[in-house]
């Protein structure tokens, strides 16, 4: 582990202090990570995923020898892979605390894995969970010859299959994904800067993933998803993990669909109303991908990592978090109220004071007194 | 005047920027995402996969983008923004939600009295000079009465009396006092944790009796431990085991991790005499020194330059 550093001035502390933990986080620095050998293929795939992750993306040209996944295979292996694995971990954590960053791409090579790209989450600088895909097809971002989107400008993301709602091996790539491609927190956006769009798309499902449902838990359900959607993840392949000779890459990975990442600049074009006609072009780089091996996130873990801060006061009182009772909002756009007040009590209500109007008896009574007062 | 035409093109227009699908999109305007969730068609999907994928994307794009223009918007110099509502989709966060801070005394104070925070400027401005310095820091406010060439002294003070050097000892004071409570209020912070090492210790110290605390005297208001149960080790075991179990013994009872004192004298290690006091006995109050001097004017003189003292 690093070293606890005190800051001896007042610029390191604030380089320290903006590492400490963030009610709302900065984007995922992802570092790339090459392993012991990545061909033409990974470089170039590499090269262009850091195109579009810029500028929260840090590269290591030097090779290192990781193995990611051979950790946690092999429980029952030999001492010498878990000696290995177990330094692989330790040195993502590593390069996880020395860089600030809390994801890693790890390529690698290999004769029974051709062009595997690991993606890395870390959880309080310590790994969450990993997903290996292997790059099929790939056509680089320059053999596109046209226009590129903004370096730093939000991506549009675009999933479709109904595997990402059912699958648990596709919500958990689903996840990772928004994580890699999805910049900053932001509470407004410029309409204008809606340049380009992520599409994730996945091939046919075949006909023995139509009962993919049952891999889910009987907990899970589709308002779950969105609120949590890792949980069914973590459930899921508990489950998977317990029945015999599976382990962490359980399911043939053959009867899985592709996966289709397709890069598009958008046009907007006039189309008479608000809201304007899109036409995409395609930018580059386009990758077709296969699911290898997985490590489903530690369901303690998390949970600890799903912790939402609380509400403020302030944000509860404005209407967030619940339901704003008496509030709509009508076909012009405003927002209109209702406001319930109680019942009036009439009889308390003060009119004008008419000399005509005023209480007979009270008159005479008066009349009486001041009668009494002379006689004295 | 005859309308309809009119309004057959806007509807027209705006029936070319609507998609519809079996399924209705689902949309996250927070995370700009839009997730398609109808099954994919397998007779385009093999005709021509770039013209089916990009049709697929154009699709879900063209909804996300209705979503996004329908949101209220504010103008600004790089165009109008769109105000996005917060997240729907969660992701697991980096690091670990921050820990709230403790509260320092005064602003627990402060707190219960009502009083806002105040911000003071760096900077003050000086009558005299008529300019702005510095609060504190280099020709700062606070240096001025040191600084000054010429300074009052009070009628009633002392010959020796030196106005700058009361003054800057009254600003050291000032801090000294103030790195003195800060000091407090991260003792006080940690306090919390204090309170449970304690009664950790107190639960521990409650079952180390043979009986687990069982015949022990029982204070009032004292809680009952829950949780305790005695455990016996098998009467049968291998002989590594005990063997094993006195080596982990003893080596605890060496080391150093648990001790609460340590000898800070690593030559005496049997210190059962306390030196310090048997001399003030010995010299009857006078120290160590003049127990040397006395032994000196007895014993062979000026063997060491008459210096009485070591």
């Amino acid at each position: 582990m690093l070293r606890v550093v005190k800051p001896k001035n007042a610029r390191s502390k604030r380089a320290l202090d903006a590492r400490e933990p963030k009610e709302v986080e900065d984007p995922r620095t992802v570092v790339f990570v090459k392993g012991t050998h990545t061909g033409e293929v990974l470089n170039g795939v590499f090269k262009d995923l850091m195109a579009l992750k810029r500028p929260h993306a840090v590269a290591f040209n030097k090779k290192n020898d990781i193995h990611p996944f051979d950790s946690t295979a092999t429980n029952n292996g030999t001492t010498s892979s878990t000696a290995a694995s177990s330094t692989a971990v330790q040195s993502l954590e590593f390069w996880s605390a020395k860089n600030d960053a809390s994801m890693f791409l790890v390529g690698q090579t290999t004769k029974k894995r051709p062009n595997g790209m690991t993606f890395v989450r870390m959880f309080d600088g310590r790994v969450l969970d990993m997903i290996e895909v292997g790059v099929e097809g790939y056509k680089p971002m320059s053999d596109f010859k046209t226009p590129k989107s903004t370096p730093g400008n939000k991506p549009l993301i675009h999933f479709a299959s109904e595997l990402f709602d059912t699958h648990p091996r596709f919500i958990h790539l689903k996840s990772m994904f928004i994580d890699f491609f999805n910049g900053e927190e932001v509470d407004s956006i410029s309409l204008l800067g809606l340049d380009h769009v992520i599409s994730i798309s996945l091939s046919p499902t075949p006909s023995t993933l139509n009962e993919a449902t049952s891999l889910l838990p009987s907990t899970y359900s589709a308002d779950s998803v969105q609120a949590n959607p890792l949980a069914a993840v973590a459930s899921a392949s508990y489950l998977a993990s317990n029945m015999p000779s599976t382990g962490v890459s359980n399911a043939a990975p053959s009867s899985l669909p592709k996966v289709h990442i397709r890069t598009y600049t958008t046009k907007l074009l006039k189309s008479g109303v608000r809201t304007p006609r899109v036409d995409l072009v395609p930018m580059g780089p386009s990758l077709d991908l296969v699911l290898r091996r997985y490590q489903a996130p530690d369901s303690d873990v998390l949970k600890l990592a799903m912790k939402r801060p609380k509400l403020k006061k302030q944000d509860v009182e404005s209407g967030l978090g619940k339901k704003r009772k008496n509030l709509e909002v009508d076909e012009m756009g405003d927002l209109r109220g209702r406001v319930h007040v109680g019942v009036q009590d009439l009889s308390k209500l003060k009119g004008r004071k008419l000399k005509g109007l005023q209480d007979e008896r009270l008159e005479k009574r008066q009349r009486s007194e001041d009668g009494e007062e002379d006689s004295e | 005047m005859d309308v309809s035409s009119i309004l057959d093109a806007q509807k027209a227009r705006e029936q070319n920027v609507q998609v519809d699908k079996e399924t209705p999109f689902e949309i996250d305007c927070g995370h700009l995402m839009v997730t398609d969730l109808n099954p994919i068609d397998e007779e385009s999907y093999t005709e021509n996969l770039e013209e089916h994928l990009q049709n697929l994307a154009r699709d879900g794009t063209q909804a996300l983008i209705g979503a996004l223009f329908g949101l209220p918007t504010t103008k600004s110099d790089y165009g109008p923004l769109a105000q996005l509502p917060s997240r729907a989709y969660q992701l697991p966060r980096a690091k670990p939600l921050p820990k709230p801070k403790p509260q320092t005394k005064w602003e627990k104070f402060a707190a219960a009295k009502g009083i806002s925070h105040r911000k003071k400027d760096k900077r003050v401005w000086d009558e005299e000079k008529q300019e702005w310095v510095n609060r504190w820091g280099k020709d700062g406010k606070n240096k001025q009465v040191e600084e000054q060439w010429l300074t009052e002294v009070p009628r009633n003070a002392d010959a020796d009396y030196n106005p700058q050097l009361a003054a800057r000892q009254e600003r050291k004071e000032r801090t000294a006092k103030n790195e003195k409570q800060r000091v407090a209020n991260i003792a006080r912070g940690e306090s919390s944790s204090r309170k449970t090492e304690l009664e950790k210790t107190l639960a521990t110290t409650r079952v180390s009796t043979a009986s687990m605390g069982k015949f022990d005297k029982k204070l009032e208001g004292e809680k009952k431990l829950r949780g305790i149960k005695r455990k016996f080790d098998p009467t049968e075991a291998p002989v590594g085991n005990e063997q094993k179990t006195a080596l982990k013994l003893i080596s605890s009872m060496d080391s150093d991790a648990r001790k609460m004192r340590k000898t800070h004298r690593g030559d005496e290690p049997d210190n059962t005499l306390n030196a310090r006091k048997a001399i003030r006995f010995a010299s009857k109050g006078q120290g160590a020194a003049a127990l040397a001097g006395a032994r000196g004017g007895k014993g062979a003189r000026g063997g060491r330059g008459g210096k009485g003292r070591r």
